[in-house]
């Protein structure tokens, strides 16, 4: 067999091995790279600067399963401390069944960080006040559309079963008027159906924090306007940690930052692995060309 | 190495999966039929507590008798396994379905269309920064062309062969840009799982 | 009857949603609002149906022992069991509920999908050719993308980041743009026939 079959020929053992090695060394051989921020991710982060504080509520729709959690979890916290940094409220729900877990794990992991660094009553997030999760609901343009006209309406009770009438920030926020942008954190098309339909009837803002594989099909809303910012995968939930790291919003980076050094060194592999498949496929070409 | 049996349990599923990479083996079965059940389980749980108590049984509880229509439709779902009045599950879906289209036409336009449209004309004002305009340029021919590639009411030749042909250049340059996000993508889950084995299982990294 | 009731009920739901859309007074908006309620319902209720199927098919499984069906039993028992926890027990964040939630279900279901990374390399090893123009481009586009979002890809030249950039926000948001413009005319066009009643196949069934 000639090389330039050979090399088209590897074992997929072999590259799922490589794969795998390729993956875990950067966890321990630690190189720290600074990360350029893409526009997009600046543009989120500049719009939640731009709320007032204790004004009006961002809503984030936690919409990602425990599937999809390396890109976008790092992402949901790094938002909630950005949020809670600034003495924004925060309104959580989720349209995707398998989110609440993940969605009420990423508050209380961040609430419990600003709490323990916290140095008096007023420092400390209290729940009703400074945030609220309502839960999960089905009928996801039916409840998104019907929150333009009352949030207590589609979620009478929010996810801990306390009365949604009750908390003194769902008093405060009735609809879409008192939100001053939604950010959707969503492992598939439900930023989307938040642009189509709340957004063409009320104006709500919309924001993403997107897996990759979703990202390059909002760019187009995001040069319109009608997607106010955008984290794409787990790129823009490493910007999005830097961002908050160097305003002072967080003390570390998070998880999202660690995993960017093995995803250099994966895409270098199978960068390298594609441009074996072509030499090998292109020599065998040029061999059957020479032969015939 | 932990010593919390929940973590123990999520590392042995995890590598049941990852044995699937090998080759299919009854490990694998089992972790793949057991996540299908639990979801399953999962998916039953959360539509009672979160929907069908809160939007429909409590409000009928409270005297709103109008729910009793959501609920009849709702149990029409279930005449598809009674096949003499199966015909009935017809009712439910159109309405369901009927809803849903009458609600997107609207919505595609304004948002989908409109908007976009909106975003892809080239006015004077596009080149008050030359560089914007020249890709405000390009962006409207890629745009033209791409919906013409998939023109079919016409055979693609002369100029509509070769717009359609440019056409494919920006499609192909577009799913070029998505490979590159979807590897990132699919390499970010399997960054996610081994995490998880190396720190809070095995305890060898934070 | 059996198709027509059907169709006059999508079609005049289909119509006065369109209606409503464009009507902001508060009859319009209440009776908007009350369909709303009911569609959650109604999707709620579609989850059964889908769970009924789940248990008939399996249930046939072990009832014929067809090919791996002591599976099947794990399926209907997890399921099973996971229902009854949830309902008896609650959905409390330190439940045994959602004990299994982060602990069974996630690391199944991340794992599961992290084996696609695998399949992916290996199949862009195989598969990704540059055996035309076209197939070229792509690939010279993907290389760009995935370097230039890399942090390293700022020191194999400076503007390279710049660069994937530029490919994002021009030719691959004109490719998305004419593809989305292509689906929501195709939508749209689908959403009026199925309002009209030319699109029948959601009926199903001869009668």
């Amino acid at each position: 067999m000639k090389w330039y079959d050979r090399i088209t020929m590897i074992d997929r053992r072999v590259i799922y091995l490589l794969l795998t090695v390729f993956v875990i060394i950067p966890f321990f051989i630690k190189v720290t790279i600074p990360q350029k921020i893409m526009p997009q991710t600046r543009r989120l982060f500049d719009f939640i600067e731009s709320i007032p504080p204790n004004d009006k509520v961002v809503m984030i729709s936690f919409d990602y399963s425990p599937q999809t959690q390396p890109e976008c979890h790092p992402m949901a916290k790094a938002l909630l401390k950005h949020c809670f940094a600034r003495g924004i409220p925060i309104v959580g729900l989720s349209f995707e069944p398998e989110a609440p877990g993940l969605a009420v794990d990423a508050l209380v992991s961040v609430v419990q960080e600003i709490d323990s660094l916290a140095t008096n009553r007023e420092d400390s997030l209290v729940y009703g006040i400074d945030y609220v999760y309502l839960g999960w609901k089905s009928g996801r343009i039916a409840a998104q559309l019907d929150m333009g006209e009352a949030i207590s309406g589609v979620f009478p009770r929010d996810y801990f079963g306390n009365l949604i009438d009750s908390l003194p920030l769902m008093q405060a926020t009735k609809n879409y008027k008192n939100v001053a942008i939604v950010i959707i954190l969503a492992s598939a098309d439900y930023p989307i159906d938040w642009i189509r339909y709340p957004q063409t009837r009320y104006g709500i803002k919309v924001g993403a924090g997107l897996t990759a594989v979703m990202a390059p099909q909002y760019y187009p809303f995001v040069q319109t306007g009608q997607v106010s910012g955008l984290m794409s995968g787990m790129k823009g939930a490493a910007e999005y940690e830097k961002l908050v790291l160097d305003h002072g919003y967080a003390r570390t980076l998070g998880s999202a930052e660690t995993g960017m050094n093995s995803q250099s060194m994966i895409h270098i592999l199978i960068i390298v692995f594609i441009i074996l498949g072509n030499v090998g496929y292109f020599f065998s070409r040029r061999q059957k060309g020479t032969h015939k | 190495m932990s010593s919390d049996p929940w973590i123990w349990i999520g590392a042995i599923l995890t590598l049941m999966i990852f044995s699937f990479l090998y080759r299919d083996n009854p490990f694998y079965k089992f972790g793949e039929h057991l996540f299908v059940g639990i979801a399953n389980g999962y998916y039953i749980v959360y539509y009672w507590h979160n929907a069908l108590k809160p939007n429909l049984f409590e409000p009928l509880s409270a005297g709103q008798f109008v729910y009793v229509v959501p609920l009849l439709l709702g149990l029409m779902y279930f005449t598809r396994f009674i096949p003499r009045i199966s015909w009935l599950v017809r009712i439910p879906i159109g309405f369901t379905i009927g809803w849903g289209a009458g609600l997107s036409i609207p919505a595609l336009f304004q948002a989908d269309v409109l908007r976009q449209l909106e975003g892809t004309v080239v006015t004077p004002a596009t080149f008050s920064d030359l560089a914007s305009g020249i890709w405000a340029v390009i962006i409207l021919i890629g745009v033209v062309c791409t919906l013409v590639y998939f023109f079919f009411s016409r055979e693609q030749k002369g100029l509509l062969g070769s717009a359609s042909r440019l056409g494919i250049i920006f499609i192909m340059i577009g799913f070029g840009a998505s490979f590159g996000y979807t590897v990132m993508a699919r390499v970010s889950l399997l960054i996610g799982r081994i995490q998880f084995l190396l720190g809070p299982w095995l305890g060898l990294i934070d | 009857m059996k198709r027509k009731l059907p169709l006059a009920i999508c079609f005049f739901m289909g119509i006065s949603m369109m209606i409503q859309f464009f009507i902001p007074h508060p009859t319009s908006l209440n009776f908007g609002s009350m369909i709303y309620k009911w569609i959650i319902v109604l999707m709620a209720f579609a989850l059964v149906l889908a769970i009924g199927n789940l248990i008939r098919h399996h249930g046939f499984k072990i009832q014929k022992g067809k090919e791996d069906w002591p599976y099947s039993i794990v399926t209907l028992t997890s399921m099973v069991a996971m229902a009854i926890i949830g309902l008896a027990w609650g959905i409390d964040p330190d439940s045994l509920y959602q004990s299994i939630y982060l602990n069974i279900m996630a690391p199944l279901g991340g794992t599961m999908f992290a084996l696609l990374a695998y399949y992916m390399a290996s199949a862009a090893y195989r598969a990704f050719r540059a055996r035309s123009l076209e197939a070229t481009l792509l690939l010279i586009s993907a290389f760009v993308v995935m370097i230039g979002f890399m942090p390293f890809g700022q020191y194999i030249h400076p503007r390279f980041p710049a660069f994937a950039e530029w490919i994002m926000k021009v030719p691959n948001m004109a490719s998305q743009r004419g593809i989305l413009l292509g689906v929501a005319f195709g939508s749209i066009a689908t959403a009026l026939k199925i309002i009209l009643g030319i699109e029948r196949s959601w009926l199903g069934g001869k009668e």
